[in-house]
Parts: structure tokens; C-alpha cells; sequence
């Protein structure tokens, strides 16, 4: 198998942690697997990316050239990678904040900003996002994924983590 | 299998450091490399170990010094720009015979640069790069995993040999995050530590020094020196071949560019080429004779290096005229793309043998 | 009654003859550290620094541990040491081109950090091993191989008072300057030396003590002369006294 993942929204919509989530999820049983993260020179606001690989056999670069999937969380970084979105690509959009492009990928569009705000806090889009990407390609199972985000909260209030789990659920059924 | 933790290179570098017994760790900001003094900042004093964010680079690595001559384990870490101001620390470490761990995670130059990976700084890490006639050794790895075990290695080359010891990897490696097992076993043991500076109990004061004014003093200790890198090169080069049994084009390439060639080298065999990799893992000592024993059954040798080609002089040497060698650079943050490798490795291993002489 | 005295060499002193020139000050502060480590009972525990300039050789003279340093990073090495070892007594010893110069960063950063150490800097307003140049502590007028003119204020600053700028910082403990132009003074620095490094003894903090000191061959003066000049010229520039006292300022 190979999954080539690239990810990429404004600084502050939780980009990163999406790709290290999805990566942390297939740590047990994904032979080989990075995660790559890029910023801009700003701390927020600026756009994110990072790219996931996971693979059966052994990795050469973290970063690839072509993509099984892309993620957008916003319309600018949208723009930045809508050459990449080829016909073989499976392309999901947060319609909430982009416009569906005109591409010959199969795009998804996942109301995941406006999910969000209905969830209680916008910041939850992302998991928003990885449940209705792991819906469309079960790469990991919903039970790993929600393993790693209790561990990758870990610590932080109660409250919050289901709120999350909440969120990922949300995406997978949407 | 063991339970595999996901991570960045430069946080397997720091959790590496603490498992290898690190006492005390000096860093000071700088791109790409802020993982690690963030790590140990965070981590250190939980392990009750020490930590300070120095002043300058240079303080760091004179911190070093101190905790080293007080016979403790000490690392740093930086990025290229700081890692020439630590030049004069690692000379005096090397010449007052100290063992110190220093991690340098490689961004483009000269100059400030730019933050992107790169691999310019080989000259500077296994050719002095300080002043004197001294080497330290120089680990480069290729993947988290190694990024964490040579960490453990360097711990314990260092003690081993009282000498400073290098980890040349790049921005690349430091922020990728990959599966690793981390290192469960004890600190590498250090050498009896009678000469260090920790008090003269029941024994005659120590001095640790580099400067010798006294006629013949100087020699002597470099030729000691020279004695002791002698017997590095002799035990500790290290290096990984992969294909090279039956290749017909031989690369050679450490860290990310050898994870690039590897992907090459396997869309290659794919098409029925025979290409082959060493990858040196001490840059210094250099695997001379391991390049030079595969270079007599192929028909050229590919370097690929995110540099002008500075390892290229090295292979070169080794190689000696018997087989031409290539190069596939980038520079100034660049990465070496995998098609334009592959491309190289096609026009190599058309080229005709020649026979006889 | 007059108690018979016998004057002996501390055990912290070896027994060597000394390679420093006639009148130089370094001789006399070697013998008062040695006084201060051998009656506070530490020399088994004590850690020097030596610096790069004439007192690179200090280890020589020393009966205990001693490490040499980079030009300027002592208090850095000290810092790398004390916090390995912090039930050792680690101290520096430095001379103003080392200290004032270019080791101004690790200096001040050490100080503000109030590491658990003791400084001595010798301040004899010249460098010395590399041939009487100007060093940052020179006085305004004085002439040296690189200001044959004299120190100009327009082009090459005024010299520094290290004590004053020291004692702008929270942490330091103690901050005291001497000078050893006579018996008295060198009684003061006797007094000075033991206060620092009773307070390093009993964890107190940062300690840094100026040491005012005679270098007749780059002051450029007879070895009387010398010490007139630490006493009068110097000392107007350079005020004697305690800045700081048990963490507080008391002179400033």
C-alpha cells in the first residue's frame, strides 16, 4: 500500500496536528510512515502544509510530488495546490471556507468550519475533516484514530478530548 | 516488534541524548534545530539533568567544555551558522582531549541562508573545521531511528575516545517525523575519568590544557593525537551497502540524500538497471576502501549530495582514476530530486567499459 | 609578648619558581587565593579557570584542579563545571582583555544568572601576554602598542568599570574592588577574596571581585612606580570599595 497525503489550510486551523494524528493512527500497523510539516515565516495566519506518507515498503523522500489525497482547509492554500489535483486524486475540500474546484479529481466537500461552529468551537474542523477522510479511505480504523487523539490530548480536560472525538465522529458520518 | 513511537528527528535526537546518560545540555535558538533545545528544556530537568538556554553559541559550546572536563557527559546542538561560531570550542575539545557530543541539524549557506536542509557544511565537519590538526568524528544518519541511534553512539565514541563527536544531519531529517524504538538499554560506560577536573581528593591537582609553549610539547601531543584517529580509522568507519554486490553504477550519498538515491536506485532495478548505494555513516573516518573495492566492477560512480560536492573529493580520492565519478547536486537548500537521479543512473550505465590497462 | 610567626607557602601554592615579571600583581593574588582556599579548608574541592593571557599558565602555580578556558569563555566553562558539580568550589580567574572584552557576553550572562561561582578578574588596565596592547579597561591618555597616542575617547571609548556595570544586575551576591598597591590593600584584597568565596562555600550566589593590579613592564612604569599608579591613577577611575554586599547595593 501507499498513501501519499498532503494537507494544507491557514496557520491556526490545526494543519499540523491533523498530519501528525493521521501519522501517530498508522504507527501500528503501517510499516513505514513520515510526516513532513512546512510553514510559512508567519506564527499565525500564514498558510500551513504537511504531508503524510504511508507505505508498505520504504519511504525515499517525506516529500512527494504527487499526491493519493489532498486535504484543504481554506480557498488560498486551495489555489496554492490545485495543479497537484490530479484525476487519480482524491481531493477533500472544507466547503465551508472554499469553493469546489474544477478539477478531474474526485473531490468530497465537507461543511466542516460551519460543522465545527455547530459543534461549539470552530477549532475542531480538522478532526472534522480526518473523519470524513478516513470515511472515504479507511487507511486507519475510526478506533486507532480516536486511540491517538485521546493520546495526543492527553492531559488536557476531559471536556475537550470528547469534544474532539465528538468532531472526528461528525466527520466520518457526514 | 517492539512498541514503534512516532517522532521528529530532533526530538529522537534529544530523548536519545537523555537515554544516553546526557548530564547537561547548552543550545541556543536557531532554525531548524529549536526542536531539540525545546526537548531538553522541557526534559532535562525532569531526569534531574542540566539544562541552560547560553547566551551565544559560543558560550554553549564552552559550557560543554566545563561540564566535560568535570568528567560529565555534555551535548549541544545548532544549526550551520552556529555551529561556525562553536569552531573554536570543538579545536580546544579536540585538543584538550574531551568528550562532548554536538548535533549539527544543517540549513542552506553561506551566511544566514535560509532555513531549508542541506548538506554544505561537510568540509567544515570532517576537514577541521576549527584550527589544528585534529578530526572529530562525524556520525550522519539517515532516518529518525538513526537520528536516535547514533545519538547513543556518539555518547559513547565520544567517552571512548575523549574526543568530540559530530551529528551532521540536515533540517530535513530533523523536522520529518518517522516510527522509532527507542534506545532501552544503559548510558554507553565512560573511560575512568582520572583526569578530569573534579577535585583533587587523595591524588595529585589534574590540569586539562591546549596550550603547550614549552619546545616539543605541542608535537608531542599531536602526534598522540594522530595516533589515536589512526585507531578510529581503523575500528570505528561505518557504512551501509545496499545492491552494490552486482551493481553497474555505484552511488554514493549520507543522510537525505541517500534516502533519495534509495528511491532512485529501486525505480531503476525496477527497469532492470543494476545501481547500487553506499552510504557512509562516519563521514569521518570516510569508508575509503569500502568505495574503493565496489568501484572496481562498475562502470562509474554517482555522488549525490544537497552541496557544490564536498563528500565528491572524498569519493574521488577513494575511487583514485579508476572509474569516472558523476554528480548530482543541489545547493543553497535544494533537495536532489528522485527523477533527475534516475535520469543520471540511465546515462551511466550506458556508458561502454574499458578494458585491458 | 610577640607570638613567633612562621610564614609558610599555603599547601594551595606549589612550589615553583615564577614565570611572571618582576612587580607583576598575578604573584600576589595566586598567593591570596591559595590563603582563602587553604583557611576555608576546600582545596580538595576546588575547581579553577584560567583564562588566555599572562595567568593562562595559572595551573602551574596551583595545588588543585584547574582547567584551561577559550579566550574570554571562562565563566562559561566554570558555568559548565559548578552545574555538574555543584558541591565543588569553582572559580574563574581572569585579566580585563578576557573578562572586559571579549568575554563581556559570558561575563554579564553568568552574573545575571547568579551562578554559584566566584570571579577574580585582574584588572591591571593593559593586556599583557600578546605585548601591552590597549585593553578595555585602559585608562583615557594611557599608551599602549595599539594606542601609541594614548587612549583617545572620541575613537576608542572610555574604559569600562566593571564593578558598576555588575552591580546594575539583580542576582550577584558580592561585588567588591580592590587594589594591591601596599599591604593594606593587599590586606583588602585578602578580606575580599575570603568573602567571595566564603559565599560560594556557603551557596550564596555570584561572586566577582576587581582586582586593581601593577604590570610595570605595559603600565610602562618602574615597579614602584607601578604600584602608585594602581593606587592613585587607577583608583580615581576606578573607585574601591563593596557595590554589593549579601545581595544588596551598597554603592551605587
Amino acid at each position: 500500500m501507499l498513501e501519499r497525503i498532503l494537507i494544507t489550510g491557514a496557520g491556526g486551523q490545526g494543519v499540523i496536528l491533523l498530519g501528525r494524528l493521521l501519522a501517530s493512527s498508522a504507527v501500528e500497523h503501517i510499516p513505514h510512515i513520515t510526516f513532513f510539516p512546512s510553514y510559512g515565516a508567519e506564527v499565525r495566519g500564514g498558510t500551513s502544509v504537511c504531508q503524510v506518507i504511508l507505505s508498505a515498503k520504504e519511504i525515499a523522500s517525506p516529500l512527494s510530488e504527487t499526491f493519493d489525497s489532498i486535504l484543504v482547509m481554506n480557498q488560498i492554500s486551495l489555489e496554492n495546490v490545485i495543479r497537484q489535483m490530479k484525476k487519480n486524486c482524491l481531493v477533500l475540500v472544507n466547503s465551508s471556507l472554499c469553493k469546489i474546484p474544477p478539477v478531474s479529481s474526485k473531490v468530497v466537500s465537507v461543511d466542516a468550519t460551519r460543522l465545527a461552529d455547530n459543534l461549539g468551537d470552530t477549532r475542531v474542523a480538522n478532526f472534522i475533516m480526518l473523519g470524513a477522510y478516513l470515511a472515504a479511505k479507511p487507511v486507519v480504523t475510526p478506533l486507532q484514530a480516536e486511540k491517538s487523539i485521546r493520546e495526543l490530548l492527553a492531559g488536557k480536560n476531559m471536556s475537550l478530548i470528547e469534544l474532539n472525538i465528538k468532531a472526528f465522529r461528525t466527520g466520518l458520518e457526514s | 516488534m517492539a512498541t514503534r513511537v512516532l517522532m521528529t528527528g530532533n526530538d529522537a535526537i534529544g530523548e536519545a541524548a537523555i537515554r544516553a546518560g546526557c548530564d547537561a545540555y547548552y543550545g541556543y535558538p536557531i532554525t531548524p534545530q529549536n526542536e531539540i533545545t525545546a526537548f531538553m528544556a522541557l526534559h532535562m530537568p525532569e531526569n534531574n539533568r542540566v539544562f541552560i538556554q547560553a547566551e551565544s553559541e559560543i558560550s554553549a559550546i564552552n559550557m560543554v567544555f566545563g561540564t566535560a572536563a568535570a568528567g560529565k557527559r555534555a551535548m549541544t546542538s545548532s544549526s550551520s551558522p552556529g555551529i561556525s561560531l562553536k569552531q573554536e570550542g570543538i579545536s580546544f575539545l579536540a585538543g584538550a582531549e574531551l568528550p562532548a557530543v554536538i548535533v549539527n541539524v544543517q540549513r542552506g549557506g553561506p551566511g544566514l541562508g535560509n532555513i531549508a536542509p542541506s548538506q554544505s557544511d561537510y568540509f567544515q565537519a570532517t576537514k577541521g573545521g576549527g584550527h589544528g590538526d585534529y578530526h572529530q568524528i562525524v556520525l550522519a544518519p539517515d532516518s529518525v531511528q538513526e537520528m536516535h541511534d547514533l545519538t547513543i553512539l556518539a555518547f559513547k565514541l565520544a567517552g571512548k575516545y575523549r574526543t568530540p563527536v559530530m551529528i551532521l544531519t540536515d533540517g530535513r531529517l530533523g523536522q520529518m517525523m518517522e516510527p522509532l524504538i527507542l534506545y532501552k538499554g544503559t548510558p554507553p560506560p565512560m573511560q575512568r575519568k582520572a583526569w578530569a577536573v573534579n577535585g583533587a581528593i587523595n591524588r595529585k591537582p589534574n590540569f586539562i590544557r591546549s596550550l603547550y609553549l614549552v619546545e616539543g610539547e605541542l608535537e608531542t601531543l599531536n602526534i598522540k593525537l594522530q595516533k589515536k584517529y589512526a585507531g578510529i580509522r581503523q575500528k570505528e568507519i561505518r557504512c551501509e551497502k545496499r545492491l552494490t554486490q552486482d551493481c553497474e553504477v555505484l552511488l554514493v550519498a549520507y543522510g537525505t540524500s541517500a534516502r533519495i538515491a534509495k528511491g532512485a536506485i529501486a525505480s531503476v532495478r525496477a527497469a532492470g538497471i543494476r545501481a547500487g548505494l553506499l552510504r557512509p555513516i562516519t563521514l569521518w573516518p570516510f569508508p575509503y576502501d569500502a568505495i574503493a573495492r565496489i568501484a572496481k566492477h562498475v562502470k562509474g560512480v554517482l555522488v549525490v549530495e544537497m552541496s557544490s560536492g564536498q563528500m565528491l573529493e572524498d569519493v574521488k580520492l577513494a575511487v583514485n582514476g579508476h572509474v569516472p565519478v558523476f554528480f548530482e547536486g543541489r545547493m543553497g537548500g535544494g533537495v536532489p530530486l528522485e527523477s533527475s537521479i534516475v535520469k543520471k543512473i540511465k546515462s551511466i550505465s550506458r556508458r561502454k567499459i574499458m578494458t585491458g590497462h | 609578648m610577640i607570638k613567633d610567626m612562621i610564614y609558610d607557602r599555603p599547601e594551595s601554592l606549589t612550589d615553583v619558581k615564577t614565570h611572571y615579571c618582576p612587580g607583576c600583581g598575578h604573584g600576589i593574588v595566586h598567593t591570596l587565593i591559595a590563603e582563602t582556599i587553604d583557611s576555608l579548608k576546600i582545596r580538595e574541592r576546588t575547581i579553577g579557570v584560567a583564562p588566555v593571557g599572562c595567568s593562562v599558565l595559572a595551573y602551574f602555580y596551583m595545588n588543585f584542579d584547574v582547567t584551561e578556558a577559550a579566550h574570554g569563555r571562562t565563566p562559561s566553562v566554570a558555568t559548565g563545571i559548578k552545574r555538574v558539580l555543584p558541591d565543588r568550589i569553582v572559580f574563574s580567574y581572569q585579566g580585563d582583555g578576557d573578562l572586559a572584552a571579549i568575554g563581556m557576553a559570558e561575563t554579564i550572562h553568568t552574573a545575571n544568572r547568579g551562578e554559584n561561582i566566584t570571579v577574580v578578574f585582574i584588572n591591571n588596565a593593559v593586556y599583557g601576554m600578546t605585548g601591552g596592547q590597549m585593553a578595555p579597561t585602559s585608562l583615557i591618555g594611557q599608551k599602549t602598542a595599539t594606542s601609541p597616542r594614548g587612549r583617545n575617547v572620541e575613537t576608542m571609548g572610555p574604559p569600562l568599570r566593571m564593578c558598576e556595570l555588575l552591580n546594575s544586575l539583580d542576582k550577584p551576591y558580592h561585588i567588591e574592588r580592590v587594589a594591591i598597591d601596599g599591604p593594606d590593600g593587599v590586606r583588602k584584597a585578602r578580606k575580599a577574596l575570603m568573602t567571595a568565596f566564603k559565599a560560594q562555600v556557603d551557596g550564596k550566589g555570584y561572586s566577582f571581585v576587581e582586582i586593581l593590579s601593577p604590570c610595570p613592564i605595559y603600565q610602562r612604569l618602574s615597579p614602584v612606580d607601578a604600584l602608585k599608579f594602581v593606587g592613585t591613577q587607577m583608583a580615581a577611575y576606578f573607585p574601591v570599595g563593596v557595590f554589593r554586599k549579601e545581595g544588596t547595593v551598597v554603592n551605587a
